[in-house]
């Protein structure tokens, strides 16, 4: 059997305003998620993700339904929930008057480390997000990105069974960014549930086993990037190269109405919800506006299906 | 490490960055008895007082009730500190309860009202000539113990229901005005206008000041300090049963 690190049944948060209708912020979601996987929560901006990370985190209470995390009630065991988790918020959280080890130390202390083993790890979890070399600056001193990198590196210093991580990598290079993704795998492979938000598709498709897209509080699609990928049959990407961009492209291309589409310098990208028998139809047609140097069509990318699933109906 | 002990080790790390600020924190009581009492006492004397009373006796309490309440505002607004730095809600998923994040909190500034009084009284005895009750010390202990935990728990409340800091600031001046003025800090209460006098008795920090008085120079009724110290036990016990409600309803 199973074991899962979190389970949601049914879980409702209503804001109410005086003054202004209830808003369903997370509207009946149900999911599970097993000890050792990497979780993707995703959705367009509002659509519910941090209100069900703040639920599950213990700083909401839900309206209705329940959650449990390593089997206890987020509600009625609030206290247990938090010894067994660790969360990096949307926004950048540290302790600006501290430096960078005392940050460390702090975050350790708060989850029972004594004082020897929490400096060993404070000494490799610097190294390893390559802020060992300012660990004695305060962090009001540093950038956006050296903050945020003291934010996730704490994450590091505990082994709580479960890590919630609410879009990790705003503000990180894409080395760091490559690197703490290996890190999570690493900690996934130790047995620690990572569950995480984020609007960068292919940090999703890279990292996620399993996925939940959410629009409007709601669930719309759940499963891993194959069984999303079943669900958005006849999305196609179609990417070509010109030697020169036609004038007009931009035009042509909107009268095929795509789900998205982009143009950058002679290349242009399109995503387009059409029969299999036709794709190479409509390539044939765009072809002929100038010569084209590359052509590549493929299946629906994570971001196709995100789109296809959230657009306005 | 418990969670009350994390939470006084990340108080004491953040204020001991700042060496002049945690000088000030420590001193500032004294100054106002070295500046303000000294001066009022060579210039105006102490007509309104019981014979044998000098100002810088008679305000001494006055600036241990001040001083409690100054930490507490500080205090206070590191609440708006870290939810600017969003460490605020991270902390709340930290494995502690809400009561014991208030309570390590109000540990912390507890040892840095302890330490205020002591400099304050001893600094005070020798150069201003304060004759204290020895005998009362452990009764003025406990009451900057209360004092401190109180107003930090009365101030909380606000620091956490109101979201800006605009606000917030708003409030804490006006009620500082209010609270400290219309109070027995700088004056007794007996030839103030009826009126006046009937504010000042409604009001917490007078509680605190009379019982401060009484336990440093003996000064007081004891049956109204009987009423006062009650009623400033059930303001304390209030302010933290409302701030540990507060805390809760955040997210």
């Amino acid at each position: 059997m199973r074991e899962f690190a979190l389970e949601v049944e049914n879980l409702t948060k209503i804001y109410e305003r005086r003054g202004h209708p209830p808003v369903r912020a997370v509207d009946g979601i149900s999911f599970s998620v097993p000890r050792g996987e990497i979780f993707g929560l995703l959705g367009p901006n509002g659509a519910g993700k941090t209100t069900l990370l703040k639920v599950l985190t213990t700083l909401l209470r839900p309206t209705g339904g329940a959650a449990r995390i390593e089997n206890f009630d987020v509600v009625a065991k609030p206290f247990e929930v938090r010894k067994r988790i660790s969360m990096v918020l949307q926004e950048t959280a540290a302790e600006l008057f501290l430096n960078v080890r005392d940050n460390l130390l702090t975050f350790a202390r708060f989850h029972g480390l004594d004082s020897q083993t929490a400096r060993l790890r404070a000494a490799s979890v610097m190294e390893k997000f390559q802020i060992a070399s300012y660990a004695e600056q305060k962090v009001q001193d540093l950038s956006g990105g050296s903050r945020r990198r003291v934010q996730v590196a704490k994450m590091f210093m505990v082994d709580t069974p479960v890590i919630f991580l609410d879009e990790f990598s705003t503000g990180m290079d894409p080395i760091l960014k490559r690197a703490v993704m290996g890190y999570l795998r690493e900690e996934s492979a130790k047995g620690r549930t990572i569950v995480l938000t984020t609007q960068i598709l292919s940090e999703a498709e890279e990292l996620c086993d399993d996925i939940l897209i959410m629009n409007h509080g709601k669930q719309v699609a759940r499963g891993d990037l194959n069984a999303l990928k079943l669900l958005s049959v006849g999305v196609y990407e179609i990417s070509l190269t010109f030697a020169e961009l036609p004038p007009g492209i931009a035009g042509d291309i909107a009268a095929l109405k795509p789900l998205r589409s982009h143009v950058e310098g002679n290349s242009v990208e399109i995503s387009l919800k059409v029969e299999e028998a036709k794709v190479l139809d409509v390539v044939n047609e765009i072809s002929k506006k100038g010569r084209v140097l590359r052509v590549e069509v493929s299946g629906a990318s994570l971001e196709d299906i995100f789109v296809e699933l959230t657009k306005e109906k | 490490m418990g969670p009350l002990a994390a939470v006084v080790y990340r108080e004491s790390k953040i204020r001991s960055t700042n060496i002049t600020f945690m000088f000030f924190d420590l001193f500032y009581p004294l100054l106002y008895l070295l500046m303000f009492g000294v001066g009022v006492n060579a210039a105006l004397g102490s007509p309104a007082l019981p014979s044998g009373t000098d100002y810088n006796s008679f305000f001494l309490a006055g600036v241990l009730g001040m001083a409690s309440f100054g930490i507490a505002t500080t205090s206070s607004w590191s609440f708006f500190l870290d939810r600017d730095n969003g460490i605020f809600f991270e902390m709340l998923t930290y494995p502690m309860r809400r009561s014991e994040y208030l309570l390590g909190k109000v540990l912390f500034n507890v040892c840095i009202g302890i330490v205020q009084a002591v400099i304050t009284i001893a600094l005070g005895c020798l150069l201003l000539r304060v004759h204290l009750q020895w005998r009362l010390l452990p009764l003025l202990g406990a009451i900057v113990i209360g004092g401190t935990a109180a107003w930090f728990f009365f101030y909380a409340i606000f620091a956490l229901r109101i979201r800006r800091n605009d606000v917030f600031n708003s409030v804490v001046n006006v009620s500082y005005f209010v609270f400290l003025f219309v109070s027995s800090i700088f004056y007794p209460l007996g030839p103030l206008p009826h009126w006046f006098r009937a504010s000042a008795l409604a009001n917490p920090i007078t509680w605190e000041v009379d019982l401060f008085r009484y336990s440093s120079i003996g000064l007081g009724v004891p049956k109204q300090l009987v009423w006062e110290a009650m009623g400033f036990v059930i303001f304390a016990l209030a302010s933290f049963a409302y701030a540990v409600r507060s805390l809760r309803e955040q997210g």
